[in-house]
């Protein structure tokens, strides 16, 4: 089962192939504006290297976040674009999944970290376990502050993993119990692995399903003088 | 050779696909987002990328659907590369990408200012430079000499506000909700382009526009009129200050139009939309006797056929977009 994987959720984007879960390449880089010059020519490039065409693929995965609302969309709009003209089916992965699989340990509590601007990160935290990781619930979206006091509440040897460094020094200061490591950011193969299961054994959900992770509403600045729709000429 | 395109346009607030061949409309289609932004007064632009996001899978199978037409038909696949709103963009574009990549065809990244000046040729296909044309719209008011596609020369624009964002700015202040553009438009029909004599601005520059003095001087004669309870009905004052924004848009063209020479003129962008302005530029070409094309309403606002239109003509040429290409939301017609 010939596999691709998008990954555009953070300032770093990457693609992968994979035989299933086998890996057969990969390329990264790290350009917050670059994720819609990199998808696809990254994607030709591996094809090429690979010999493989696009019409071989069978399934997409993609992250669908949560991350940067910008990456988010040209990775999704490149994976619908893709699965909706071939007839394959799309496999979403979160990017708190992603970078929680890559960890590098196998024996602490794990908090993944992504920034998603604006003062605020999501996290899930996660157990090792052989060949993976499991989630302990739904991602959350909170301010630093609330991320320390959920670090200073594990009674576990924890390791937070992510893009911690976009976090102000005081969340991690004197936690004892708590290191911080890698991956920074999710990987395309690490998308790959998760989607891999899910994909070989065909459980895929319906196309318009498949929906970006933003976590919140839109910011909208609503300028209510722009809105009165009572005028000059109103009694 | 006519070839066979599919289209996308998402640089603002529609999410619009089409499939055309050469200059034919085979399908267009489009989802508008008007409703979604009316409640914040203006396009919002996290709102306008999510909602394509949402949008555009649906609508290529619609547009090729009702085109009749196979993907495997397809000779290339042309998308919005600018100028416009980064996320809006970026939607349509890598979409539009992703598909071209996937059926290894070529792919077309098309301005988006360029798509309006090749519009009329969805209905002329005989529309052939020299040309002059007029576009204006929410974002954009230029006056553009065109000797040869591909080449244009950008004779004059705005040097404030554009034609719909005046508009659209006075409907605000009057209390007519957003978009103002077309309910100026409905109310001017009932009145008298006559009562207010607003100022027509930049008159000694041939081809510049400026219209923030307008808005200012519309503004202070409503308050003046208000306090002084002469305040003329709604229909006049619509009419008035529609006229003076017609008046200028229609003199700069034909300016434009006696200094080329050019025999034919032509128009884009939402503003072309308006009654007054068609009748006026019908007027002003049957007297001077050059040739006016001027889209139906629906091919003049924000539309993928235009993009189709300029694809085809880009894919003809072979100036095809690398895989590395993204969309350029500053991008500049021509020199
Ligand atoms: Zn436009």
């Amino acid at each position: 089962m010939k596999l691709v994987a998008i990954e555009t959720s953070t300032p770093a984007s990457s693609v992968a192939l994979g035989e299933g879960r086998t890996p057969v390449g990969s390329a990264s880089q790290v350009n917050r504006r670059g994720h819609a010059s990199f998808v696809v020519s990254a994607l030709d490039f591996l094809f090429d290297q690979a010999g493989w065409r696009p019409s071989d693929i069978d399934a997409v995965a993609v992250d669908v976040g949560p991350g940067l609302y910008t990456g988010i969309r040209v990775g999704l709009a490149t994976a619908q674009g893709l699965a909706a003209t071939l007839g394959v089916p799309l496999v979403p992965v979160t990017s708190l999944d992603a970078v929680a699989l890559e960890a590098t340990t196998r024996h602490r509590h794990i908090w993944s970290v992504v920034d998603v601007r604006r003062g605020e990160f999501a996290v899930a935290s996660y157990q090792p376990v052989p060949g993976g990781v499991v989630r302990d619930g739904a991602p959350q979206l909170v301010k630093p502050d609330h991320l320390r006091a959920l670090l200073e509440s594990d009674s576990q040897n924890a390791l937070v993993v992510g893009d911690w460094e976009a976090l102000p020094e005081t969340v991690l200061r004197g936690l004892h119990r708590i290191k911080s490591g890698r991956p920074r950011f999710p990987s395309a193969e690490a998308v790959l692995g998760l989607a891999a299961g899910p994909a070989e054994r065909g459980e895929f959900p319906a196309a318009e399903d498949v929906r970006p992770a933003y976590l919140r509403e839109a910011d909208v600045q609503i300028n209510w003088k722009q809105l009165r729709k009572e005028g000059p000429w109103s009694a | 050779m006519n070839p066979l395109i599919l289209a996308y346009e998402t640089s603002c607030d529609e999410t619009a696909v089409a499939v055309v061949r050469g200059s034919e409309i085979m399908s267009n289609v489009l989802a508008s987002q008007v409703e979604l932004h009316a409640r914040f007064g203006g396009v919002v632009p996290e709102i306008a990328a999510r909602a394509h996001v949402e949008s555009i899978r649906s609508l290529t199978h619609r547009a090729l659907t009702e085109a009749g037409v196979h993907p495997d038909q397809l000779d290339g696949v042309a998308a919005t590369q600018g100028p416009g709103l980064v996320g809006a963009l970026l939607v349509g574009f890598s979409f539009a990408k992703a598909i071209a990549w996937a059926r290894e065809l070529p792919f077309v990244g098309v301005d988006h200012m360029e798509g309006h000046l090749m519009a009329p040729r969805l209905q002329h296909a005989d529309f052939e430079p020299p040309a002059v044309v007029v576009l204006a719209s929410g974002g954009h008011s230029q006056i553009v000499h065109v000797p040869r596609w591909g080449d244009y020369q950008v004779l004059g624009q705005t040097i404030d506000d554009a034609a719909g964002e005046a508009f659209d700015k006075l409907a605000r202040f009057m209390g007519l909700g957003y978009p103002g553009g077309p309910e100026i438009d409905r109310l001017a029909a009932s009145g008298d382009p006559e009562a207010v004599k607003f100022p027509r601005a930049l008159a000694d520059r041939r081809y510049d526009f400026s219209f923030s003095g307008l808005k200012t001087s519309v503004v202070t004669f409503i308050e003046k009129a208000r306090q002084s309870g002469t305040l003329p009905p709604i229909e006049d004052v619509a009419a008035s200050l529609q006229e003076a924004i017609v008046d200028v848009l229609v003199a700069k063209t034909f300016n434009a139009v006696e200094d080329t020479g050019a025999t034919t003129v032509a128009g884009g962008g939402g503003v072309l939309a308006n009654r007054r302005l068609r009748e006026k530029m019908a007027a002003e070409a049957n007297r001077r006797g050059v040739r006016l094309l001027l889209p139906d309403p629906i091919l003049c606002t924000d539309n993928a056929a235009m993009i189709g239109v300029a694809g085809a003509f880009h894919l003809e040429r072979g100036d095809y977009s690398a895989w590395s290409e993204s969309v350029d939301p500053a991008m500049k017609l021509g020199r």
